[in-house]
């Protein structure tokens, strides 16, 4: 060695060398040479190496995803699994092992080799920044696609709750449609009953204006109740020829509990009772009788309740209606 | 067996005969000091987990065929992270794919499963190197920083400073010298 070591640019160059910060490997070569031919640099290059080693102490440790230790375990699975996998050896190289023109062969193939090795790692480097490329562009889909889902779910959530809105406002509707349906269904009903009233009413008025017209009857007198508003009515008519008559009424409520009305003619304040008779549904009947008396002899006629089959001489019930005859 | 309790040196034969398990121990001891350097170095996760596993796996493979004469083991680990996290910035440099802005140093010690007793050591370490560096006179500090953790070759700095490149070097030699003497003073046995 020429000059003092400190002159030396190998030995200047092992700080650049153990903090890897050489600019070329021919340097790198020059130390590596001088750190195994010379005792002193080797101890400064232990020295300085274990020193630049403390660097790392200098950054604070920080903890690296989990993930990282499992993929390191499992890349060990297979790494042993290729160690233990025994390479064949192939003619050529038995060839070569068995000591024949060794040394050129040798060299022929440090050189094939250092060129493959070259080739491969360079390969390998373009390799590695291809999938690094690709892996930044996945990374950019799958934010994108993050960011699609989150506005997906947004969106959903938005339309979930406009639909549970909307089928709330549809169950209050519908409850109040099923109260108008259950209100109309009511009236259809009552409007059936009516209109039963009023199909029968025509049916017993039809009756009897074909029997007042076959018979030769003749409407005498018209019933109502004097005493308080009511749909109540009644009418008698009486045979022209003979004492046979007909009472026909319509709109009486159902009598009491063992009660049905009589029809009474009163004449000179002394009452008659000439029919009892119950009423239909809806209040109606038409009942025949014969007359005691000639009409004219009755100054009017009137209905109550009285109980069945015991008719007194004078009516014990309320007056439901009543008229003078004619 | 109690993988806890053994040396470095233990776990790393066991590696070398293939056994899973010391790697998984040695990983846990220092996984995290090389996860960081890689991150304060390149600022950026997903590289520093390839370094990371990169560099466990070399301890994988050569793990076997270390020599304790050649230093500890911390060392020639953490020689193995710095190398190869230069390799990736070197690249990025290469590629110009890739910015590697200046970052913060002061990240938070993550304690994660660290036990207390470990988190005290690092944190004593880190306090004790950095001391070491901050005691630098400004020249050599920059150096340093240039180099080691900016992956910066000496003709680099030499430019970047504006200084010479005799300069660099000389200041490099310097302050590696220097860190010496304090960590020693400091970290006793470990230098």
């Amino acid at each position: 060695m020429t000059g003092s070591r400190e002159e030396n640019q190998a030995f200047e160059n092992i700080a650049g060398y153990v903090l890897n910060s050489l600019d070329s490997d021919a340097e790198r070569e020059e130390v590596e040479e001088l750190i195994s031919t010379d005792s002193v640099a080797q101890r400064e290059h232990r020295e300085m190496n274990e020193t630049a080693g403390l660097l790392a102490l200098g950054v604070k440790p920080l903890a690296p995803p989990a993930r990282l230790r499992t993929s390191i375990l499992d890349q060990t699975r297979f790494d042993a699994v290729d160690s233990t996998t025994e390479p064949s050896v192939s003619p050529i190289t038995r060839f070569v092992q068995s000591g024949f023109a060794a040394s050129a062969v040798a060299a022929v193939l440090v050189l094939v080799v250092a060129g493959t090795f070259g080739v491969q790692n360079s390969r390998l480097n373009n390799e590695v920044g291809q999938l690094r490329t690709e892996l930044n562009s996945e990374l950019q889909a799958v934010s994108a696609l993050r960011e699609e889902l989150e506005s997906s779910k947004t969106d959903s959530m938005e339309m979930v709750n406009q639909m549970e809105s909307e089928m709330k406002k549809m169950e209050s509707d519908f409850g109040s449609t099923l109260a108008q349906v259950s209100h109309q269904e009511q009236m259809v009903s009552e409007l059936s009953v009516a209109n039963n009233a009023l199909v029968e009413a025509l049916r017993d008025q039809s009756w009897l204006t074909y029997v007042a017209m076959k018979e030769g009857y003749q409407i005498e007198s018209w019933l109502a109740n004097q005493q308080a508003p009511s749909d109540a009515s009644g009418l008698i008519a009486v045979r022209v020829v003979g004492n046979e008559a007909v009472f026909q009424v319509h709109g009486l409520e159902q009598p009491l509990p063992g009660h049905a009305y009589t029809l009474w003619l009163i004449g000179n304040g002394d009452p008659n009772p000439v029919a009892q008779f119950t009423v239909s549904e809806i209040g109606s009947a038409t009942v025949s009788f014969l007359l005691p008396a000639p009409l004219y002899l009755y100054s009017s006629a009137a209905v109550t309740q009285e109980p069945i089959g015991k008719v007194d001489h004078d009516p014990s019930g309320i007056t439901v209606l009543s008229a003078q005859t004619n | 067996m109690n993988y806890q309790g053994l040396q470095d040196l233990e776990l790393l034969e066991l590696v070398g005969e293939k056994d899973r398990e010391a790697l998984a121990e040695l990983y846990d001891r220092y996984g995290r000091r090389v996860f960081a350097l890689a991150a304060r170095m390149l600022n950026d996760s997903v590289s520093s987990e390839e370094v990371t596993q990169d560099v466990f796996m070399s301890v994988w493979r050569r793990g076997g065929t270390y020599a304790s004469n050649k230093g500890k083991f911390t060392t020639w680990l953490f020689s193995i992270a710095h190398n190869r996290t230069i390799d990736e910035l070197r690249k990025r440099k290469r590629d110009r794919s890739r910015q590697n802005d200046d970052i913060d140093d002061h990240l938070n010690i993550e304690s994660g499963d660290m036990s207390p007793a470990d988190a005290a050591v690092a944190q004593s370490e880190y306090a004790k190197v950095r001391e070491a560096m901050e005691d630098l006179p400004t020249e050599q500090k920059q150096v340093i920083e240039l180099s080691y953790f900016k992956g910066l070759t000496q003709t680099e700095i030499a430019e970047k400073t504006d200084q010479p490149l005799g300069t660099v070097k000389t200041r490099m030699r310097l302050a590696l010298k220097k860190l010496r003497n304090s960590l020693s003073t400091e970290m006793g046995a470990q230098v």
